[in-house]
């Protein structure tokens, strides 16, 4: 039997709360807050307290999809990545850079808009890059 | 000016067995009972949950009677039990949160007690008229 | 003179839990880890060293977890006095097996006695530590009887507006373990509505904590919002043993006397329907 709590980050918004996901045997079973963590003080938003809530979802995305015919099918990343350049190389060329809008995510990490942005700037040439906040 | 007077919205949780059978009692011997009170037909009190008597009261009610059969007489022998426990537990509650606990009243009524049932409808109706409307001691 | 020197209460516990390592397959703590301090299963060979005592995080929801996953397993738990009572009442619920736990139990400090206003800051199984004083009684709950109706009225409704709906209180409550949760049950409280409705979202909650809540605090401690729902919790249960003798966690012999008979758990007093 092998019981553990893993101290992690709420990936829901900005704050960052720290919480501890509750492992038994592989399987996260719980949510408890961090009653050491300087932000969190122990208390938990209800976001927070369902963060176990996606991992197993069924609704979960396990595999890329591309819409073929009408309908979404199983694709491989390399087949996905593939496609999305193709696609923005193609609405680039025709409409110009700035119909293109790049939206990212408090979910993402710091580094992870970084990158997005540099893509949305320095890749495809556009500034319209915002944040899930605002839609 | 006629100054319009308040009518209050109560809800009645009458047992099946029991106070059903009064209240048709009543109506059978003609007697009056207020217009104020929404009956609802429950199989025995005892299945009265505190839930139940709280969304009744969002729901717009300024009273609620729950009544039942007396002890003793519950056709399903013990489920009366539960109520005379959880009941009056509840208007504690209510009292503690700042709610008039005289909104909630529990009362047997058997079902040959017609005009029993008129008197404590008639009675809980004015009580509940003179402590005003519920909404002007739950309102944001 | 060479005096063995007194182990400190931690060192205690320690020494306690090694040695009933060697008989159970778990003892349920807290563990200091570089991340924190969280519910652990100590099991044989772990590095005891790094069992706390504080902060304290309700370890018979843990208990009751492994006993429901592993129907064999034996465990132990270092309990407050909260715990143990904790215990009892999911005992009396068949969400833990008493037959397979073992408290360990150790003595809250003065300190810790008053921050909690508790009236037992020590378990029945006491096995490291004195038993302290009780706190003093919340001087909140202590007034209530002389605040007017209007007052509670008006403090309730200004707390509750506060409230963000997290369930926090309900998800830490040692208590709580209903997979159907009436908090959630449309049926009872209006989904999309923040500040919830008062009073129906938590006086739901506080009677369902008539015959539950041990005064173990968590709720109060993990509100985001600082609303005291102990004050409730306690005057409820004040009534409860007014009326019914009844106090959570007292004895496991006791049924929960709102679900049965006025055979098993009589009315002490005369509510007036003893007729």
């Amino acid at each position: 039997m092998d019981y553990k709590n893993v101290l992690t980050t709420c990936v829901y918004c900005g704050c960052g709360c720290g919480l501890y996901l509750e492992v038994l045997d592989g399987r996260v079973i719980g949510v408890w807050p961090a009653k050491t963590h300087e932000i969190t003080d122990g208390k938990l938003c209800i976001k927070g307290w369902n963060i176990d809530g996606f991992i197993y979802h069924e609704d979960r995305l396990k595999t890329p999809l591309i819409r073929k015919d009408g309908h979404l099918v199983e694709a491989s990343w390399d087949e996905a990545l593939s496609l999305v350049a193709e696609k923005l190389g193609t609405i680039k060329a025709e409409s110009g850079p700035d119909s293109i809008a790049f939206l990212s995510s408090a979910k993402g990490t710091n580094e992870e808009n970084y990158l997005l942005q540099k893509l949305s700037r320095a890749v495809i040439g556009t500034n319209n890059v915002d944040h899930c906040a605002r839609l | 000016m006629a100054v319009e007077e308040f009518e209050p919205r109560i809800v009645a949780f009458m047992c099946n067995w029991c106070t059903y059978a009064g209240a048709d009692n009543a109506g059978v011997a003609r007697l009056e009972s207020p217009a104020n009170i929404l009956p609802i037909r429950v199989m025995c009190s005892g299945r009265i949950s505190p839930e139940l008597v709280l969304r009744t009261f969002r729901e717009g009610a300024d009273g609620v009677l729950v009544m039942g059969c007396h002890l003793g007489d519950c056709h399903y022998s013990s489920g009366n039990h539960r109520t005379i426990k959880r009941i009056p537990l509840l208007k504690s509650l209510l009292g503690f949160a700042g709610i008039n606990p005289e909104r909630l009243q529990l009362e047997w009524v058997s079902a040959a007690e017609g005009p029993r049932f008129t008197q404590v409808t008639k009675a809980f109706v004015e009580r509940v008229r003179t402590l005003g409307p519920l909404s002007e001691e739950v309102a944001a | 003179m060479n005096e063995q020197p007194v182990p400190s209460i931690i060192e205690a516990i320690r020494q306690t839990v090694a040695e009933r390592l060697q008989e159970l397959d778990g003892v349920v703590g807290l563990r200091r880890s570089s991340e924190g301090v969280a519910p652990h299963v100590f099991q044989q060979g772990d590095d005891l060293s790094e069992l706390e005592i504080v902060p304290r995080y309700p370890l018979t929801t843990v208990v009751s977890r492994l006993h429901k996953s592993f129907p064999e397993i034996r465990l132990g738990i270092v309990a407050r006095g909260c715990d143990e009572r904790a215990f009892v009442e999911m005992a009396k619920r068949n969400q833990i097996d008493p037959d397979r736990l073992f408290i360990l139990g150790i003595a809250c400090t003065a300190e810790e006695a008053e921050e909690c206003h508790c009236a037992a800051p020590f378990p029945k199984h006491l096995v490291v530590g004195k038993p302290v004083a009780p706190g003093s009684p919340n001087p909140v709950v202590a007034e209530y009887d002389n605040t007017p109706l209007a007052k509670r009225n008006a403090f309730w409704r200004r707390q509750f507006a506060k409230c963000i709906k997290c369930y926090g209180c309900r998800n830490i409550c040692p208590e709580c373990f209903c997979e159907d949760c009436a908090m959630e049950d449309p049926a009872w409280v209006e989904p999309g509505l923040l500040a919830p409705p008062f009073p129906v979202f938590h006086l739901i909650r506080a009677m369902h904590m008539a015959s539950r809540c041990v005064a173990c605090r968590q709720c109060d401690l993990t509100c985001p919002a600082h609303i005291p729902l102990t004050v409730l919790y306690d005057l409820m249960r004040r009534d409860m043993e007014a009326t019914l003798g009844y106090i959570p966690g007292e004895d496991i012999k006791a049924p929960p006397p709102l679900s049965v008979t006025l055979n098993e758990a009589p009315l002490l007093v005369n509510t007036g329907h003893m007729d």
